[in-house]
């Protein structure tokens, strides 16, 4: 073989090394934009405390929107919410908190003793799984409709029309992603990886990986 | 021949070192929204009749809750814009500071044009029902709580103190946390006009 053809494998193989050593440095970073400010809100929870948005600032936060009346069959994101929570120990959150809120959109019947009974129904942990609303109708309407982009209505015969699904809020209050259709992925499933992919976000938004990040939030759009 | 290598080597680092100097994306000092639509419009009144959101199209809109009995935040926040303004030269006339009182009992809108106007002559400060302010609040993410008082020292209000960017089209694209410092906001603003 000649000395020319020799070159050309080195060079070949070192283009093949480097290639994968920058694959491996530079992987495609995973973010979820940044969507719109999550409403404020002040709530009363199962325990007659008030639950706000201030409260939550810092923990990854995923809404619901529920009555404690609705008919069966009845869409139960409940059975979401305890999945994730008895899962969650498989994300690396580091010392980011987690919380959940299920808001109920029925507030003349849902009153904290009602929401009580019913978290304990699915065995709720309420040290970080609350159930809250308000009793000023027009602004649970705001917050709930305009603010989430939930949909429900109020049909005058105990029940609800309500659109379900799930909001994910990261810890400066804004609206990472939305989950209101089925996949072949379970919200579940979706929802826990979203949370995985905010946290590594907080681990790299310091020194030179944040300018990695933003830079993905400016160009990228996607959901991972 | 070395030299020759050496050379196109020095040119090619040079050249990437270049290349990353100029074309790094802006590093924000807040924090990007990618809103895919215009920002919630509202219409509350000012000193000279109503004022809505959308009126400021074609304008950058830096938007603030706060209220005039406010002891530190807000005048710490409102002096910090208006120094950034002040940095900004001819392209402060591009942006538009609009404050909401999330305090429409004590701030008419003649008292809220005497507070913002000593800040920044082109400031402006709006309010309307606690209804609307409710509304407009919960929408753009600003909690509020209004803290019993006396007599003598009047009520305080808690609140969210982050401050808004609104782009020409009225989308919007930045949050800047409290504590954001003048220079950060003049940096940011000024990148966001070049585009």
């Amino acid at each position: 073989m000649s000395k020319t053809s020799f070159n050309i494998i080195y060079v070949i193989a070192g283009i093949f090394v480097l290639s994968a050593t920058a694959f491996k440095v530079f992987q495609p970073i995973q973010v979820l934009p940044r969507m719109r400010l999550a409403p404020a809100y002040q709530f009363i929870n199962q325990d007659g405390q008030a639950l706000t948005s201030e409260t939550l600032r810092g923990h990854f936060a995923l809404y619901s929107f529920t009555y404690t009346h609705c008919p069966e069959p009845c869409y139960n994101s409940s059975d979401t919410i305890q999945e994730i929570q008895s899962r969650l120990g498989e994300v690396n959150l580091g010392s980011i908190p987690v919380s959940f809120v299920s808001i109920s959109v029925d507030p003349d019947r849902d009153t904290p003793e009602v929401l009580k009974e019913y978290g304990e129904a699915q065995n709720a942990d309420f040290t970080q799984w609350y159930f809250a609303t308000t009793s000023n109708k027009s602004l649970l309407k705001t917050i709930v409709g305009a603010g989430f982009e939930t949909y429900y209505e109020d049909k005058g015969n105990g029940e609800f029309a309500l659109d379900p699904g799930f909001v994910l809020v990261d810890g400066w209050g804004i609206i990472r992603s939305e989950y209101r259709y089925t996949t072949e992925v379970s919200d579940a499933d979706r929802i826990l990886r979203h949370l995985g992919v905010l946290a590594e976000e907080v681990q790299n938004s310091t020194g030179s990986a944040k300018l990695a990040y933003e830079a993905a939030h400016l160009f990228l759009c996607y959901a991972p | 021949m070395k030299t020759k290598i050496i050379l196109i080597s020095f040119v090619i680092v040079l050249g990437l070192a270049a290349g990353v100097v100029f074309f790094r994306p802006h590093t924000f000092h807040g924090t990007v929204i990618q809103s895919p639509e215009p920002s919630y419009n509202f219409t509350l009144t000012g000193a000279n009749g109503d004022v809505s959101l959308s009126d400021y199209r074609g304008k950058m809109v830096l938007m603030y809750f706060g209220y005039t009995f406010c002891p530190d935040i807000c005048p710490g926040t409102l002096a910090n814009a208006a120094q950034a303004l002040r940095n900004m030269g001819d392209k402060a006339d591009e942006v538009q500071l609009i404050m909401v009182s999330l305090d429409p009992e004590r701030d008419t809108p003649e008292k809220l044009a005497e507070y913002t106007g000593h800040f920044y002559p082109s400031f402006i400060g709006i309010t309307g029902t606690k209804e609307q302010i409710d509304e407009i609040a919960a929408l753009y993410g600003i909690y509020y709580k209004i803290n019993e008082g006396s007599e003598a020292t009047g009520y305080l209000i808690d609140h969210t103190a982050t401050m808004m960017v609104l782009d020409r089209e009225g989308y919007l694209k930045l949050v800047f946390p409290y504590g954001v410092t003048s220079e950060e906001i003049a940096d940011d603003l000024k990148y966001m006009l070049r585009q």
